[in-house]
């Protein structure tokens, strides 16, 4: 005789998730690493938001680069000679507490002040899954549209620091900058919005600022 | 279909895993239901999840098993004292809810429901 069972399971993949990147957070604290996830879209700038800050920063740098299967980021930072970590995801396209985990294995963290992650270009999977990072910083471009945060409300609410690049190119695409402004405020009423130009080097310095009063 | 590039994939692989080890733990010989809960806050499309775990199911003690998946509804604490439900705006689609409190029309909260993907629970068929 076969019989039917019901079994209670309660296990949150997310929560699991959470859990790795609390693991994170407590390896990254013991040994004294702030760490800094940027987010954004293919072509926002994460890439050279964090060139420009290797370069003016003061600290001891590593980088997590997250890509889907290239290299290029990760060679991109290793002109440095600073600690770099290619993470590749594969078909995925977030990286995940485990992924990360797995990065900071192959950094030498006792050697490191500041490490920044870059996530895969991307405004909508990475969401759901934190890394243990201490601050997360999104990204967007004027040229990908005035309607972008309306359109990803969710990454803006969770993020600790907002950049809108590319405003040199903004009146050319027909973008409303401030109204990009306006509406993170509206999402997320507390965070920070910096508007830059990374080709032309504005607004660095306010990052870094807003970097360090976070640090 | 572009499914094997979104994160749905290593959320639907996570839940097959943990199916698995919770009816051999059981002394499963079928698995005919599995319970999933999903936040609407989630950024993960139910249909696709459902979509990837019949496919996923193939050749597993999952195979032919049913996928129920209940949504769980957005709550958030706001710092104007409300404590409740959203409402997502309906002009957006579910991947991009504009989520502001009904009470003040802000967007200064927590969220405290409406993030989760749950397993909650499994219908086994397993020897008397």
């Amino acid at each position: 005789m076969h019989k039917i069972a019901e079994v209670e399971i309660q296990n949150d993949i997310l929560i699991a998730n959470k859990k790795l990147a609390k693991r994170n957070q407590r390896l990254l604290d013991k040994a004294g690493v702030f760490a800094i996830d940027f987010l954004g879209a293919v072509g926002s700038g994460k890439t050279t938001l964090i060139e420009k800050l290797i370069e003016r920063m003061d600290f001891s740098i590593g980088v997590i680069a997250g890509d889907i299967i290239s290299k290029f980021d990760a060679e991109r930072f290793k002109r440095y000679n600073i600690p770099v970590v290619g993470l590749n995801t594969g078909k995925e396209c977030h990286l995940d507490a485990h992924l990360v985990e797995h990065g900071l294995e192959d950094l030498p963290l006792d050697k490191i002040d500041l490490l920044f992650i870059e996530n895969v270009g991307n405004l909508i999977c990475p969401v759901d899954f934190d890394l243990g990072s201490h601050m997360r910083i999104v990204i967007i471009s004027a040229t990908e549209g005035d309607d972008t945060v309306q359109k990803h409300p969710l990454i803006f609410k969770e993020a600790d620091l907002v950049v809108i690049n590319k405003t040199d190119l903004a009146d050319a695409v027909g973008a409303d900058v401030d109204k990009m402004v306006d509406d993170v405020s509206k999402i997320n009423p507390n965070v920070k919005v910096i508007k830059t130009s990374l080709k032309n080097n504005e607004g660095i310095e306010d990052v870094i600022e807003a970097i360090l009063e976070a640090i | 279909m572009r499914w094997n590039s979104l994160h749905e994939l290593s959320m639907a692989d996570a839940i097959i895993k943990t199916v698995i080890d919770a009816a051999q733990k059981n002394d499963a010989i079928e698995v005919l239901e599995v319970t999933i809960e999903i936040g609407e806050l989630t950024l993960l499309n139910p249909e696709q999840i459902k979509f990837i775990l019949e496919v996923l199911s193939e050749d597993t003690i999952l195979e032919g098993a049913k996928f129920n998946i209940e949504i769980i509804p957005a709550e958030i604490e706001c710092s104007c004292g409300y404590k409740g439900k959203i409402s997502a705006d309906d002009e957006l689609d579910h991947y991009n809810p504009l989520i502001l409190c009904p009470s003040c029309g802000k967007g200064d909260f927590k969220i405290i429901d409406g993030r989760e993907c749950n397993i909650k629970n499994i219908k086994i068929e397993k020897e008397d």
